[in-house]
């Protein structure tokens, strides 16, 4: 089907398959049109239908809430149900050519593993390899499920074929459930990506910020797999905060304290336990890691008084969170908005 | 333009903001500074977020969807935010805050920050037109003399001519400037067309005599260059350069 997209400052056209969404067309026609989550919670990528008619995938999608006049839809979750004309009210150009194509792509489960009470990594076999840039996410659609989900790229590779992720039992939640449950070693998966710009690239020359709300280390895992295979922390600081609510709920401890043995007068990491205080046992296991009772981005906002200069922070995790630490970041640490790097998934 | 009340002093903490409805039901925000009083539009331009939800600092008022920010004072952009912010113009008498609306040379993006003086003096120059639903504002080809503010309703550019036009953006923010092209030496003539889309109000002023305004006042001049070459490269711009 065509698609046409008018912007604030040009048009662009377009061809997207049936049944594919048209976010995900233009994303693939290396059309930089706005999106956050890409599955239905933000709102970011509505856009206004002129002509033609959309399938909408998911009506009940939390997103639509932002959705205010006639004709509105997100393009994340809506195909064309034929030639399509479609607005956004925003500034859009081609994707920057550094960045890694998104495309779709089938993949096979590969195994789950149990890292706590309530979260699990898995990791899925594609059927051709991909790139992507480490902080980036794959939209999911597991079988049974309608619509994608974001996950974070845990590990970091070049054109690997092998991605791994973690995630948090939701309850209600119809993906993890599922990979909670019935799901087994070889089903078939869809995937859309590489998404999101809370990139981390090696280029960027600043000492890095990394405030992660549970299963939000996934992405931090993937940027410290990049840096520290390039010796990034030899000349900047790296500071990582991981919040969890109690010591059971922590996981990737050993991941990390390996990382920080790497570089350990450069880079920092600290486990921030909400819920209970700091068990004596935690810092014998793992020496290489601090320990604070605490909420995260208040752990973070004390640790890193004075030693602002030339950050970028990134931020994951529940909305909460997330917006706590981007409050003090801009008004207390003065970093300015481009610094502060953070996909919101609602 | 007449005076609004809108709240009393004590209504907005020190560093804060407050969402409010002028007298006449127009919602806004007032920020206070410490020691200035600050109002400006209630939601922000971007995705329509209460402005009020956000972040304030005393200078700065940032929307907390996507970090978009401006100075309070100036209306104006800064780092990622996209779009002017709509000011109004704050009366303090006694414990109570009055406002005015600000006319859209104000509040557009091109001349915040020029002096007083010579804001007055572009907005004597301006001539305010009303367009109908689909009126054509200008035609590729035509000679470039003037340019335009948005001061409501929309306005869309067609590039090519007669059946085969394609789309090449449109305006609908208070404060937006376009025919541009009347700014630069040797006036090029329009590259597009431009038709209201919405019944629009303009204010049309000649590029000429504007130039000479800014040519008078070097300092509000110099900014105001700096910023049409923002506004032509945001336009322009090749990938990732924005």
């Amino acid at each position: 089907m065509r698609v046409q997209v008018n912007a604030r400052n040009r048009a662009y056209e377009f061809e997207a398959e049936p049944g594919e969404k048209l976010l995900f067309a233009g994303l693939r026609a290396h059309i930089d049109l706005p999106y956050e989550c890409a599955t239905g919670t933000c709102g970011t990528c509505k856009a206004r239908l002129v002509e033609g008619r959309v399938d909408d995938a998911w009506p009940g999608a939390g997103g639509k809430k932002y959705l205010k006049g006639a004709g509105e839809f997100l393009m994340c979750q809506c195909a064309p149900a034929g030639d399509v004309v479609a607005e956004v009210a925003s500034f859009v150009y081609a994707t920057d050519p550094g960045t890694c194509p998104a495309h779709a792509v089938g993949g096979a489960l590969g195994s789950v593993r149990r890292l706590t009470a309530d979260v699990a990594a898995f990791d899925v076999e594609l059927d051709q390899p991909t790139d992507f840039d480490a902080g980036q996410f794959m939209a999911i659609a597991v079988p049974g499920v309608a619509g994608f989900r974001g996950y974070s790229m845990v590990n970091f590779a070049r054109q690997t074929r092998r991605l791994e992720f973690v995630v948090k039992k939701k309850p209600g939640g119809g993906v993890s459930e599922w990979l909670f449950g019935p799901a087994a070693a070889g089903a078939r998966l869809t995937l859309f990506g590489p998404l999101g710009k809370a990139t981390f690239h090696p280029s960027l020359a600043k000492n890095v910020l990394c405030i992660a709300g549970g299963s939000g280390i996934a992405g931090m895992m993937s940027i410290l797999a990049r840096a520290t295979q390039e010796g990034y922390f030899g000349q900047h600081r790296g500071h990582v905060f991981f919040g969890v609510r109690t010591y059971a709920d922590a996981f990737f401890l050993d991941e990390l304290a390996r990382l920080r043995a790497s570089c350990p007068d450069a880079l920092q990491v600290t486990v921030a336990l909400s819920d209970e205080d700091v068990p004596a046992s935690a810092a014998a296991r793992h020496p290489q890691l601090a320990f604070a009772r605490g909420l995260v981005h208040e752990v973070a906002k004390l640790a890193m008084q004075g030693k602002y200069q030339n950050v970028r922070a990134y931020l994951a995790g529940p909305p909460p969170a997330v917006d706590a630490s981007i409050r003090f970041l801009l008004l207390e640490a003065r970093l300015t908005a481009d610094n502060i790097r953070y996909d919101k998934f609602s | 333009m007449a005076k609004k009340f809108v709240c009393r002093t004590s209504d907005v903490p020190a560093n804060g903001m407050k969402e409010c409805a002028a007298e006449d039901g127009l919602k806004l925000v007032v920020a206070n500074s410490g020691s200035e009083y600050f109002a400006f539009q209630a939601i922000c331009p971007h995705q329509e977020v209460p402005l009020c939800e956000g972040l304030y600092d005393g200078s700065v008022v940032t929307c907390h969807m996507h970090l978009w920010q401006w100075d309070v004072r100036t209306g104006a952009p800064i780092g990622l935010a996209e779009a002017p912010l709509e000011r109004y113009d704050l009366s303090v008498e006694g414990d109570s805050i009055y406002v005015q609306s600000k006319s859209a040379i104000d509040v557009g993006t091109l001349f915040a920050g020029a002096s007083e003086a010579t804001l007055a003096k572009l907005a004597g120059l301006a001539r305010r037109e009303t367009y109908p639903t689909g009126a054509v504002v200008y035609r590729v080809g035509d000679p470039a003399d003037d340019f335009f503010v948005l001061d409501s309703g929309r306005v869309e550019f067609q590039i090519g001519r007669d059946e085969r036009t394609s789309p090449a953006g449109f305006m609908l923010r208070k404060g937006e400037v376009f025919g541009w092209a009347a700014l630069l030496e040797g006036h090029p003539r329009r590259i597009a067309n431009a038709r209201a889309l919405e019944e629009a109000a303009l204010l049309r002023i000649n590029g000429g005599e504007a130039l000479r305004v800014l040519e008078a006042d070097p300092q509000s001049g110099f900014l105001v260059m700096q910023r049409l070459s923002a506004l032509i490269a945001r336009y322009l711009a090749e990938p990732g350069a924005k």
